[in-house]
């Protein structure tokens, strides 16, 4: 009898580190299958389950919130599935929301999908027979698959001809080819991008403007808020009315004067008439005008004779020598 | 194919192990308990083998992951991989691949050492001596080899899981985290329990059948190196025929 040659410690070790993780592999297993933790139950009644069985997932929105417990056939057209539901989804389980049966992937097992639904309602109580709707199985899907299929055939054929034609359009070519349009459209966005940072700031000057505008800054500012140089501008738009009015009063006068005077005019009547139409006034202006021509005439004759006469002559004679004097001196100038 | 003599042997073998078996079970339940003696052979059947059973079943985690790889890749369900390896890990490999390294280590190491116990008489002294020899080698080994082996699947599994994870790492990446969510997703209870089960029945076998071959060794040398090895044979197949059964049983109780 070997005494104690083995080590209780590392049986121990080895015993209880299987045991963990059986305890664990089983824990694991039970949580995902909602073995453990506390639990409700709801049920959904449907015409067709396609296959599905008990253990299979639920979900909420894509969590796995439960599994299936039971499939149980109510009639001939009904078959009520219940659900096991982890109670911490009982809150956002409306009794609105709805189950569907879907698969998991192409080809995985099936699932049951509960969908929730907008709109106000009670949250779920254990027992609730939630609404259902049937999801078009996948015999449904292909037979719909067959005709979307023709469909594309057509469009495909129909986007084949289009291409061809794209093909053998060489003004399409040539315009895609040409390396320049690219540059070109490259400018004019560059153009267009300058064009409208520009705007862009113009509008914000605008904009600043305006603002200053409505806050008083600035002589158009003044204008339309100032009060006083509004009322001052009142004034003096009434003045200038007045000043229109006596114009217009004036312009009146005026013109019914040249009315008189050419109503005058036409009658014969009154000086100016006289100064431009009466003949017989000019010939005695003319005469007036002969005789004063005569009268100077003679008087010139007067003086003439009045120079010869003694009493002047020596006058004269001084006043000839003097100008003879200056004529010599003009002489010797030059 | 088989001469007559064969299949009498065979029938004869049978029964014997069975008388032995029933043997067993009537004298485990009386005192006086071994307990001692059964935690020390639980120590050299269960720890001493852990070693042999971590290496052989990562090289298998690892190994299986890389061959099965090309084929779900080819589907294009390669994000299966951890599904699949963990599936087949958990009910088939690791239980059974731990039971066959079990077999050869455990089975025949108690057939040589009770083979030359017997040869050398060792065993008829202890009855002399008043120790009840049946309880005290038999009982022992074969429980503690019934208790360990399940233990030893339990940590092979998971050993040969990491291998797993670091095949699946290889040629991808794969957060542990979700290898490890991916493997307990598809994991029920249905996988784990009957592997868990079965792999009882393997530590019996291998238990049993080793002692009853060390038991009824026969004289000499040679009786020693035959009753090992036929030890490690015949448990190695029944190992396979209790797999066999415990397939069918899952089956029939819709456990699978």
């Amino acid at each position: 009898m070997a005494a104690k040659s083995f080590s209780n410690f590392k049986l121990g070790v080895f015993v209880l580190a299987g045991l963990a993780f059986l305890i664990l592999s089983l824990y694991l297993i039970g949580k995902n299958k909602n073995i453990f933790g506390a639990t409700f139950m709801v049920k959904a009644h449907f015409r067709n389950v396609q296959g599905l069985t008990s253990g299979n997932n639920v979900r909420y929105a894509g969590i796995q919130v439960g599994t299936v417990k039971k499939i149980t056939i109510l009639d001939n057209e009904q078959i009520e599935v219940e659900l096991l539901i982890d109670n911490k989804m009982k809150p956002y389980i409306r009794k609105n929301a709805n189950a569907t049966i879907a698969t998991d992937g192409l080809m995985g097992n099936k699932v049951v999908n509960i969908i929730p639904v907008p709109g106000n309602a009670n949250p779920v109580v254990p027992g609730d027979i939630l609404i259902t709707d049937e999801v078009p199985g996948l015999d449904n899907m292909i037979s719909t698959f067959s005709g979307t299929n023709n469909d594309l055939a057509v469009v495909v054929a129909e986007l084949k001809r289009f291409m061809l034609r794209i093909n053998s359009s060489s003004a399409l070519w040539s315009v895609l080819n040409d390396s320049s349009l690219s540059r070109n459209l490259n400018v004019s966005l560059e153009n267009i991008r300058q064009a409208t940072a520009r705007a862009n700031t113009m509008v914000g000057d605008l904009d600043g403007l305006l603002l200053d505008v409505k806050n008083g800054k600035g002589s158009l500012g003044a204008i339309l808020t100032d009060t006083a140089i509004a009322e001052n501008l009142n004034v003096a738009l009434m003045q200038i009315k007045h000043v229109a009015v006596e114009a217009d009063t004036l312009a009146k006068e005026l013109s019914q004067l040249t009315r008189s005077i050419q109503y005058d005019i036409d009658q014969g009547k009154g000086t100016v008439n006289a100064l431009l139409k009466d003949s017989v006034m000019t010939r005695s202006i003319h005469i007036s005008l002969d005789n004063i021509q005569q009268s100077t005439h003679r008087f010139n004759e007067v003086m003439e004779g009045l120079k010869h006469s003694f009493l002047v002559r020596g006058y004269f004679r001084k006043l000839e020598k003097k100008q003879a004097k200056e004529a010599e001196k003009d002489r010797e100038a030059q | 194919m088989f001469s007559s003599r064969y299949w009498k042997f065979f029938f004869e073998e049978t029964g014997n192990i069975a008388r032995f078996a029933g043997r067993l079970f009537s004298q485990w339940g009386k005192p006086r308990y071994e307990i001692a003696e059964f935690f020390r052979q639980c120590y050299i059947i269960g720890y001493k083998s852990l070693p042999l059973v971590t290496l052989t079943t990562f090289i298998m985690g690892l190994v299986l992951t890389m061959q099965i790889r090309p084929f779900l890749v080819d589907y294009g369900v390669e994000s299966q991989l951890p599904a699949m390896v963990g599936i087949a890990i958990v009910r088939e490999i690791g239980p059974v691949i731990t039971a066959l390294i079990f077999a050869g280590k455990i089975g025949s190491s108690i057939g040589a050492e009770l083979g030359s116990m017997k040869v050398t008489e060792q065993i008829d002294a202890m009855e002399v001596s008043g120790t009840n020899p049946f309880k005290y080698l038999v009982v022992t080994r074969v429980l503690a080899a019934t208790f360990m082996l399940p233990l030893l699947a339990i940590l092979g599994d998971v050993v040969a899981l990491y291998g797993a994870y670091l095949g699946v790492n290889m040629s991808g990446v794969t957060s542990f985290e979700l290898f490890w969510a991916k493997v307990f997703k598809y994991l029920s209870f249905s996988d784990v329990l009957p592997a868990f089960v079965k792999s009882f029945f393997f530590g019996f076998a291998v238990g049993i059948v080793g002692c009853y071959k060390g038991y009824y060794s026969k004289k000499g040398t040679e009786g020693v190196g035959q009753s090992a090895n036929s030890a490690v044979v015949l448990s190695s197949v029944l190992i396979f025929i209790i797999d066999l059964i415990a397939v069918q049983i899952t089956d029939v109780l819709n456990l699978n």
